[in-house]
């Protein structure tokens, strides 16, 4: 149970409070928080994990700005997640129609007509059905289904350069908007591959359990219908190789990014990011392509993009020591970011997708991206 | 160069979100009181007043204090504005508690919302009334509850399972059982999201009444996977108690895996086992420890306090754990494994979490390995829930390492982990490493040395000791490692002080520390390799750790005694630049090795030490002065820095709670309950109200009857009554006794109805009138009587009196009307119920004169059985605990505090025989716990006792008060605003009865004095106040009454403030009238009531 919620800022002053219970909290408290509970990090509720997936979600971000601007939607959605500290209505589809996310349109008429209710004057009917993730009567002019995969490749290179350890954590996204009430089947060529799945609530246990096949009612719109995990993948598509050398005060990097196994598709936004050990002074960096950022907290950013034709990125710098050290004694971690559009990494093909229940036979599409997700090669 | 930047982004940033913000809220954030805000509340416009709150709720979010505005806010709940109400409810949660006596004023809105059409507003209603956290109108609450428990609304029913806990925090006493009987309705409903509510409602009003959860636990089981993510986790846990309450512990789960090497497993079936040390192959094959799993059961059991009362003498006979058994084949545990294996693929961390427990804790040890997976997938989830599960999954591996054996890539820390996130990941990978998995894991670790956060390399230097002694084979090879980090952070630490550095050292020398001491004698070159290094390590903690391990093996194998004299030598010379721990390490180590020596050696070391002796004498610092007198007494005992500290590491809480992830009890944790504590009593006290409760068992039940009270006791009483006499319920059988009064009386249809002059005769009874007495003295007060759109229909209350009293043009004023009236008689004990003695009350209009707080009640006694009875008494039915429950109900008023010794009933002496047929009238004064909650009373005669409730009628809490006609008007002027609520209701008794008279050639005006008179006697039949007078309208339509008023005043018993009662009557002769009752009182929830209650009987 939830006493209260505080928002704070980041500069640690209380943003927003929100008490739950009859037993109210000091917002003193904030501070002995901010102090002690920050400075260790990480925060135990799960539950505090999904309201802030939702602000998030609503407000299109989650800072400081945003909360302000926002404050009283904060305030409504805070109470119709929450009665007396225990969750209450937190599926996204229900709270959207009871108060109305805020977007372009509302804020224009809100400075043209003064008037701005956001407020639901009406229960969403989904709270008494059995689906409640669903509207009741959903009508659409569009008849059309969309099915991504979208994969996220978490991959660690040891000191030595060898790929310890390589999985795929994915996840099948459904935008669907189809009229009145689908039924949704959908599989794959090659289920095996999965070690792990998670599933949206909407998802059947009986027939993934007996022939491993998704069976839905879909919410409308976008929505995460399950979440899963292929392991012990055997090579990236790109490789970092970043060398350090300190001796006497000399410290030189370098670090080299190719293009491994040609998936077949082109890989952009690729980046390759570090944050300097604090022993660095000052450094200067030298890329042959893209550009580098350095940052106050000295984390380097190199923005390569796409890799160029006939010409492997490299960058190359000159690392400054503070004054009485001789050489590095510890070495950064090179976080790798990339996107490849139209490729599952992990093999996954989707079979299959059946609509039942429609008036007419809606279209459907398919599409995979897979990005990077903690990647990252130790120097 | 880097803070130049960041200021030009951050600059940057700001400029396009101020484009962005045109249109939001920003500007009340930021300037909430650039406006005045009093006269915007004030605004006739809803914008405004949204406008107004939006601020309020801005200078409420930066923590200033804006109660001073409570009185105007809640003026606006009654607002019609949905946005409004919504942001009036935010502000009013927020203070209520601190404006008790403002916020009463809001009950009436929330009254009238409670029955308005639009679920969504009878629930926001119903969740602000029980966030407010008034004693006062906790009754109330309680009625809110009751009502909209079973509304045919979902989402209401769920907000009404939400209330309960509100409630019961605010205020509950020894008698749980209302709160009981709704959280089992709640429970039994058929829409899984009221389930998931409910069972939240039974872990916080009633946890332990697993009774509840009995004669359901099928159905709950099945509906588990439609309920809501968030309800699944605590009914998962609901359900789990009840299985160890009612069936124990599965023998072949986790918990029991010990039963096969079990040393004394005693005939009777109650197997215990002890804790003997060690690891143990099981029937599986895998090894598991046993005392960790000892302490885990006996922690998940019992509790943390007492299980730390026991490790204290864990090795002595008593620290048996025993524990009932069941088979895993029992139908309810396999029930609840098949329906909680699905959730192990929840999306929701938690769900999954709580599915693992179950599982955990009741399943087969086979199967349990089907948790792993999932588990450890929700590693791949936000960083919180991450930490959330390592904790649980440290238990976890402790208990049993081999489950986990095989999934060690899936602890390798990566750059995006935290520090808490490292620490767990070390510990348990230092736990699960088996031979062939350590060559990976330590390759990994030397990764890890290297990370620039030094905090965590020192963790991984421990992880590598621990590790080293878990598996003697690479002891050797980590040994070597740590001596190379040595060697390395002590090079380095030469040049500069670095944060964290130290820590490094300090750890890898006691990680080397803790692997010599398993096998000294083959570490002996390691030691002198240490000592030979002393002059490097400059660290002070870490020179004392090596001079200790000198000192400690110094007699060990052949090298290290001949090294022994130089490095005392040494020590000798650098002495006075030591820091104090060093010295005192030196000093110890002289001693042992002193005490070790032999020979000639012993003179060389005696010198030494005593000049050590002679330093430490003249040390400033007082304990190495004073070392000198007990050479070798203090050892310094070097313990392992790592998290895993003695004392937290068996504290174990169950999986998924908080109390897991802070290693303390949090608030409202409770461990499981005892094996088998559930009795078969239990069991079936449950199932006969189960029986009870069947035709309200479904919130769905209102669709079908009308109110539910109606439909329960219908169905009783065509039984003919006769039934109830087991029936212990004790509103069951008053309300059927009241209703067997209403047939005894139409039989003797001895009420002359045409008649306006009623007579004074007690036994005379209106129908009618007892019928609504019946209502309104229910519980369904508070709700008309007929079904769901009678009280969807309500309308409230706002047309104004004033305003249609000027309709009318002229007026005269009667102020005697000759009319008479009827005291209703209730039945207290119906003779069918006992050996037929009758006991009726009535309230008196006398007024007690030795309390204020007493009513004055007459009873008769009949004798309706053909033997005379003997020993009549009338008492009080539990003295205590109803005088403690009328305290809080009514705690603030003063005047009750006064009066709080007199007694609840004043009885009078008992009646030594009763003829038959004879009728005896007895008075007794009564203080009633409220003006709404019953009296329990018990009725001796001829030596039995029958319990019995005596229930208030609020009418005769008031006493009458005379005034004219304009002393009334300025009584009413100065009770405005919120001390005045009105309502509407229905008139149609004066079609019957005036219908005769219009045959007649009696002018309009005797009818309107006709309708006065029936009006007023029905006023004064129920409420004991006095007529001010009679406001008649002269018009020109015969036929219409409309502009009739009557005007009642009284004042309260118990604080003599004035209430005042007027009746606006609209609408003609042949329809029904529209009747306006108005009520001014200065006690809000009083006047609630009594509005109520008029509005019932004129109905």
């Amino acid at each position: 149970m939830l006493q209260c919620i505080f928002f704070l800022s980041d500069a640690g002053e209380v943003m927003l409070e929100k008490q739950m219970t009859g037993h109210h909290v000091d917002r003193s408290i904030c501070s002995w928080f901010w102090d002690y509970v920050l400075s260790q990090g990480g925060d135990p509720s799960m539950f505090l994990c999904r309201v802030a997936d939702v602000l998030t979600d609503y407000l299109g971000g989650l800072n400081e700005d945003v909360i302000k601007d926002n404050f009283v939607i904060v305030y409504e959605l805070l109470d119709e997640m929450m009665d007396n500290g225990v969750p209450l209505t937190t599926e996204p589809n229900i709270l959207r129609e009871m108060l109305a996310p805020p977007n372009i349109v509302s804020k224009m008429l809100s400075v043209v007509t003064g008037k701005n209710s956001n407020v639901s004057t009406k229960l969403p009917d989904a709270t008494a059905s059995s689906i409640p993730w669903r509207k009741i009567n959903t009508k659409h002019s569009s008849n059309e289904v969309y099915v991504n995969l979208v994969e996220e490749m978490d991959a660690i290179f040891n000191r030595d350069g060898i790929l310890v350890k390589c999985e795929i954590y994915g996840e099948v996204q459904v935008n669907s908007h189809l009229p009145g009430l689908p039924d949704l089947t959908l599989s794959f060529s090659n289920p095996s591959i999965l070690n792990d799945v998670r599933f949206h609530p909407c998802v059947r246990f009986r027939p993934w359990e007996a022939d491993q096949i998704l069976s839905f009612v879909p919410p409308d719109g976008e929505f995460r219908l399950m979440s899963y995990r292929v392991k012990k993948l055997k090579s990236t598509p790109i490789y970092v190789k970043p060398h350090l050398t300190s001796n006497a005060g000399h410290s030189r990097i370098s670090v080299l990014v190719g293009i491994h196994n040609d998936p077949g598709k082109t890989i952009d936004s690729i980046t390759v990011q570090f944050q300097l050990p604090l022993c660095v002074s000052s450094a200067n960096f030298t890329p042959n392509h893209g550009t580098v950022n350095i940052l106050a907290d000295k984390t380097c950013c190199w923005s390569i993009g796409q890799v160029p034709k006939g010409k492997s990125p490299s960058l190359s710098g000159n690392l400054v020591l503070e004054a009485d050290l001789e050489k590095l004694h510890v070495f950064p971690v090179f976080r790798v970011g990339f996107r490849i559009m139209g490729v599952a990494s992990s093999g996954l093909q989707i079979h299959r997708l059946d609509v039942k229940n429609t008036p007419s036979e809606p279209y459907k599409g398919f599409r995979a991206l897979t990005r990077s997700g903690e990647y990252e090669v130790r120097s | 160069m880097f803070h130049q930047f960041s200021a030009t982004a951050e600059s940057l940033s700001k400029a396009s979100s101020l484009v962005l913000r045109i249109g939001t809220d920003a500007h009340l954030y930021d300037d909430p009181d650039d406006v005045s805000i009093g006269p915007l509340l004030e605004s006739r416009f809803d914008s405004e007043k949204v406008d107004a709150l939006k601020r309020l709720l801005a200078l409420l979010a930066q923590g200033s204090d804006v109660s001073q505005f409570f009185p105007q806010v809640v003026k606006n709940v009654a607002s019609q504005s949905l946005e409004l109400k919504k942001l009036v409810y935010l502000y009013l949660l927020h203070y209520a508690e601190k404006r008790q006596n403002e916020a009463l004023l809001s009950i009436n809105c929330f009254q009238k919302d409670l029955s308005d059409t639009n679920p969504l507003v009878r629930a926001w209603a119903l969740r602000t009334m029980a966030g407010i956290r008034l004693h006062a109108v906790a009754p109330l609450v309680l009625r809110a509850i009751t009502k909209c428990a079973r509304d045919p609304s979902a989402y209401v029913r769920k907000c009404a399972a939400y209330a309960l806990p509100k409630l019961y925090d605010l205020h509950h006493d020894e008698d749980n059982s209302s709160f009981e009987e709704l959280v089992d309705i709640l429970l039994n409903d058929h829409s899984p999201g009221v389930v998931g509510a409910a069972a939240a409602a039974f872990k916080s009003v009633c946890p332990s009444s697993l009774f509840l959860i009995a004669k359901s636990f099928r159905r709950l089981c099945e509906i588990l996977p439609d309920v809501e993510e968030w309800g699944q986790i605590v009914l998962i846990e609901i359900l789990l108690r009840y299985i160890i309450a009612r069936h124990g512990i599965v023998k072949e789960s986790i918990m029991f895996s010990l039963s096969t090497m079990s040393t004394t497993p005693v005939a009777d079936g109650f197997p215990t086992f002890s804790g003997t040390s060690g690891s143990c192959q099981t029937l599986v094959g895998t090894t598991c420890d046993v005392n960790m799993i000892t302490l885990m059961c006996k922690s998940y059991i019992d509790g943390q306090i007492e299980c730390f009362a026991q490790t204290g003498c864990s090795n002595s006979s008593d620290d048996k754990l025993d524990l009932s058994l069941t088979s895993s084949t029992n139908d309810d545990v396999v029930m609840l494994l098949r329906c909680t294996s699905p959730l192990l693929w929840s999306h929701n961390s938690a769900v999954v979490l709580a599915a693992a427990g179950v599982h955990w804790i009741m399943a087969p040890r086979e199967n349990i390995e089907r948790i792993i997976k999932p588990l450890l997938f929700i590693l791949r989830s936000c960083q919180a829930s991450k930490y959330v599960i390592l904790c649980n999954l440290l238990v976890f591996a402790k208990a049993v390492p081999p489950f986990f054996s095989q999934y060690y890539e899936d602890f390798f820390v990566c750059s995006y982990d935290t520090y808490q996130i490292r620490a767990l990941k070390l510990e348990i990978l230092s736990i699960i490493a088996t031979e062939s998995s350590i060559p990976i894991i330590l390759q990994e670790f030397q990764d890890y040395v290297k990370d620039p956060d030094r905090r965590f390399v020192a963790d991984t230097v421990a992880a590598i000791g621990l590790c080293a002694q878990r598996l003697p084979m690479v002891a050797s090879a980590c040994l070597e490692g740590l001596l190379a980090i040595t060697f390395y952070e002590s090079s380095l630490s030469s040049s500069s002080q670095i944060d964290g550095e130290a820590g490094v050292l300090v750890q890898a020398i006691m990680s080397i520390k803790a692997i010599i001491k398993q096998n000294p004698d083959s570490y002996d070159r390691v030691i002198v390799q240490l000592a030979c290094n002393l002059d490097r390590i400059k660290i002070p903690a870490a020179r004392a750790l090596v001079i200790w391990i000198i000192g400690e093996y110094s007699v060990i194998g052949q090298i290290i005694p001949k090294v022994v004299p130089s490095i005392l030598n040494y020590l000798a010379w650098s002495f006075t630049s030591e820091e104090p721990d060093t010295k005192l390490q030196i000093l110890n180590t002289a001693a042992k090795v002193l005490l070790c020596a032999q020979g000639a050696d012993s003179l060389a070391f005696r010198k030494i030490l005593s000049y050590f002796i002679e330093l430490a004498k003249y040390d400033i610092n007082y304990d190495n002065g004073r070392m000198h007198h007990e050479p070798g007494g203090k050892i310094l005992n070097g313990k392992m820095h790592s998290s895993i500290s003695s004392t937290k590491s068996s504290r174990i809480y169950l999986p998924g709670s908080l109390s897991q992830i802070v290693l303390h009890a949090a608030s409202g944790y409770e461990p499981l309950p005892k094996p088998c504590s559930l009795l078969n009593t239990d069991l079936t006290a449950g199932v006969v109200n189960e029986t009870n409760d069947s035709d309200i068992s479904s919130g769905s039940s209102i669709e079908e009857s009308g109110s539910v009270y109606d439909s329960d006791h219908s169905s009783i009483s065509s039984d003919d009554g006769n039934e109830s006499v087991n029936d212990s319920n004790d509103t069951e059988s008053t309300a059927l006794a009241v209703r067997n009064d209403v047939q005894d009386v139409r039989e003797k249809t001895l009420v002359d109805v045409s008649n306006v002059n009623v007579c004074v005769d007690d036994s005379n009874e209106n129908t009618k009138g007892n019928l609504s007495a019946f209502i309104s003295t229910d519980l369904a007060e508070l709700m008309p009587k007929l079904a769901l759109e009678s009280w969807l229909d309500e309308e409230p209350g706002v047309s104004s009196i004033q305003t249609s009293q000027q309709a009318s043009s002229g007026r005269i004023s009667i102020n005697n009307l000759n009319c008479t009236v009827t005291p209703k008689l209730h039945s207290l004990l119906d003779p069918t119920t006992n050996n037929g003695l009758r006991v009726e009350y009535a309230f008196s209009y006398e007024i007690s004169t030795i309390s204020s707080m007493l009513v004055l009640v007459e009873i008769f006694f009949e004798n309706c059985s053909s033997e005379p009875i003997k020993n009549i008494a009338l008492k009080d039915g539990e003295s205590s605990s109803s005088v403690e429950s009328s305290d809080q109900v009514l705690g603030e008023s003063e005047s009750l505090l006064r009066t709080a010794n007199v007694p609840p009933v004043l009885s009078t002496e008992e009646i030594a025989s009763l003829d038959p047929g004879q009728r005896v009238k007895k008075l007794i004064e009564i203080r009633f716990p409220h003006h709404l909650l019953p009296l329990k009373l018990v009725v001796t005669c001829n030596g039995k006792k029958f319990s019995t409730k005596l229930w208030p009628d609020i009418g005769y809490f008031l006493k009458p008060l005379s005034m004219n006609t304009s002393a009334f008007i300025d009584h009413e002027r100065q009770l405005p605003g919120m001390f005045e609520y009105s309502k509407r209701c229905t008139f149609k008794d004066h079609i019957e009865k005036i219908a005769p008279v219009k045959d007649d050639s009696s002018i309009h005006s005797d009818k309107i004095i006709l309708l006065s008179q029936i009006l007023t006697s029905k006023v004064l039949s129920n409420c004991n106040v006095s007529l001010v007078c009679a406001d008649i309208p002269v018009s020109f339509n015969i036929d219409d009454a409309s502009g009739l008023c009557l005007r009642f005043s009284g004042e309260l018993l118990s604080n003599s403030k004035p209430c005042l009662i007027s009746i606006l009557v609209e609408g003609k002769f042949s329809e029904p009238f529209v009747l306006t009752v108005k009520i001014n009182c200065e006690e809000t929830v009083f006047g609630l009531n009594l509005l109520n209650r008029v509005a019932a009987f004129l109905q």
